[in-house]
């Protein structure tokens, strides 16, 4: 043996266990970090509601946009991704959108050309969260800040044609739509409509299809479909109920059924009932078995 | 004299690429932009701007931070190294050192933004965005804006260390983004030294809003060519202003 082996220590050799150890132990802190996010979440609010929350402190976008600098549009577009967020978790909770209009207002003042933004806005605050002159607010603020964009005047004009029943100012709003650089060709047939107050089943279904064609927004899409049940349900209801009111002037008493109204010829058949319910006579007023609830929300 | 300024760039575009901070920021960056893919199916009909928005400014704020993290150090390192000693001693005047160092990292960083913008391009083509050429116009005034900076950079850098020369430039880079503010507090103070004092630092910061058209190119809006050429001529005479006060500051040094 020379003297460079007697010298050389030979190495240590580790076990099996200790090799792991590391691996294992960092498995375990993750299975660890898993555990108590899950634990977090389960103690009250999610994230998703604690960054809406933090939007509150921002009285307005005037704030952030001075932070955000030359990065504007990117903040915008997360605030928008945060937007699509609260939404849809209020759709499928408790359908409240308290926060929904200052969401949108922070959203376009970071970025005031964000079109997708105010019509996507407006139309869930006019409808969902039945907020009609916010939505209107935040319409108006758009029109400001983008002059020459249609859509936005259609939009102020189809919540005052739908919503609000201002025939004129929707008229003047379609007029205005009209106008402007790529607008539908569809847009200026609604002006007489408006003018003439007519809230016709047709047109309004017209209308919301031509939205529904023109967004490929999915939370908006199904929006559009459960108004397009809702309008149906309507129709039904109206149709029914004017058969009701003819058969009362003619035979002086109150229809037993919907099908004696259809027997006696008052009615060509029944109408489909949208959400799966059944239509009914209570008194001389028509009615569903859906309840009011699954009418505002399901699809 | 050209021959000596091109080999103080030269070395200086070497050593910079060899730099891991750069390397390591061109790769975050398009790894952001390729995050966008993510993005797409939660955007609701908005993809194409949100891919638009993240892809050009990861471009910008990626750039801003090799002009400020390789420039800020950039000549303080050669101080360090005791390099300058031997780059001095040999016929090469301070000014030739400052002018070669700042067009060195100005060929680091149009590298470095070529291949982010390359990046940026495969993005919109793998998430199926329009690769519009009119996206360009926003890097290219990004390049502008890179240019004061990285002048701004070198010009902490000849005199305060790289972590000090790293702040100075961001809050000129944030002061920079606000300058607007100062015009309307002029417009708004009934004060003539308030009005004064807010139009001077207006005319005197760096006004970096100029060279920001991202919005303008993603949302389809014309551009003004006047406004660009005009923003690119302010920034080539900002940029030889500094770029003169550095010299001057660094003709001052002892070594």
């Amino acid at each position: 043996m020379n003297v460079v082996e007697i010298t050389k220590i030979p190495p240590k050799e580790s076990g099996w266990l200790i090799t792991l150890l590391p691996a294992v132990l960092i498995i375990w802190g993750y299975v660890g970090v898993y555990l108590f996010q899950l634990a977090i979440d389960s103690t009250g609010r999610g994230r998703g509601e604690r960054q809406v929350q933090e939007l509150a402190y921002f009285p307005s976008g005037v704030a952030l946009r001075e932070v955000a600098i030359e990065y504007r549009e990117v903040f915008a577009d997360y605030i928008w991704l945060t937007a699509i967020d609260y939404y849809g978790r209020h759709l499928e909770t408790d359908r409240r959108y308290e926060w929904l209009g200052h969401i949108f207002e922070i959203l376009t003042s970071l970025d005031q050309r964000f079109i997708g933004a105010y019509h996507f806005g407006a139309i869930t605050l006019a409808w969902d969260a039945h907020k009609p002159a916010e939505a209107l607010k935040l319409l108006f603020n758009g029109m400001k800040a983008n002059p020459l964009n249609w859509q936005l005047p259609f939009d102020a004009g189809f919540i005052n044609y739908m919503l609000i029943g201002d025939y004129e100012s929707a008229a003047r709003l379609f007029q205005v739509s009209a106008k402007m650089p790529g607008a539908w060709s569809l847009v200026v047939r609604w002006v007489p409509y408006a003018l003439a107050r007519s809230g016709d089943f047709e047109t309004a279904r017209q209308m919301w299809r031509e939205l529904y064609n023109s967004t490929e927004n999915r939370k908006l899409r199904e929006l559009i479909i459960r108004q397009l049940r809702w309008l149906k349900l309507e129709e039904g209801l109206a149709q029914i109920q004017e058969a009701v009111n003819q058969f009362r002037e003619k035979e002086k008493r109150l229809p037993f059924s919907i099908q004696e109204l259809v027997f006696r010829g008052y009615l060509k058949d029944i109408p489909e009932e949208p959400f799966g319910g059944r239509y009914f006579l209570d008194g001389d007023k028509v009615r569903t078995t859906t309840p009011p609830s699954r009418q505002a929300g399901d699809i | 004299m050209f021959n000596r300024i091109s080999g103080v760039a030269v070395n200086t575009f070497r050593e910079s690429l060899r730099d891991r901070v750069l390397l390591a920021l061109i790769i975050i960056a398009v790894i952001v932009m390729a995050g966008a893919k993510v993005i797409q199916p939660v955007a609701m009909g908005e993809a194409e701007k949100i891919i638009k928005d993240l892809g050009l400014s990861a471009i910008t704020l990626f750039s801003v931070l090799v002009a400020v993290l390789v420039g800020g150090r950039i000549v303080y390192r050669e101080v360090e190294k005791r390099t300058i000693y031997l780059l001095l001693a040999r016929p090469v005047r301070r000014l030739e050192f400052i002018l070669g160092k700042f067009i060195g990292l100005m060929l680091v960083l149009l590298v470095s933004l070529s291949l982010m913008t390359i990046g940026f391009y495969l993005v919109l083509l793998i998430t199926r965005v329009r690769p519009e050429p009119r996206l360009l116009w926003a890097v290219v005034m990004t390049v502008f804006e890179l240019a004061l900076l990285t002048a701004v950079a070198v010009l902490f850098s000849t005199f305060v260390t790289p972590i000090a020369s790293a702040v100075f430039t961001f809050m000129v880079y944030f002061i920079g983004h606000s300058t607007y503010l100062l015009k309307q507090l002029a417009a708004m103070s009934p004060s003539p030294i308030v009005k004064f004092i807010a139009l001077f630092l207006y005319y005197l910061l760096p006004n970096l809003g100029n060279f920001n058209i991202r919005g303008d190119v993603v949302h389809g809006a014309p551009l003004n060519p006047a406004a660009l050429l005009l923003s690119i001529g302010y920034s080539i005479v900002y940029t030889c202003t500094l770029l003169l006060i550095a010299i001057g500051v660094f003709n001052r040094r002892d070594f």
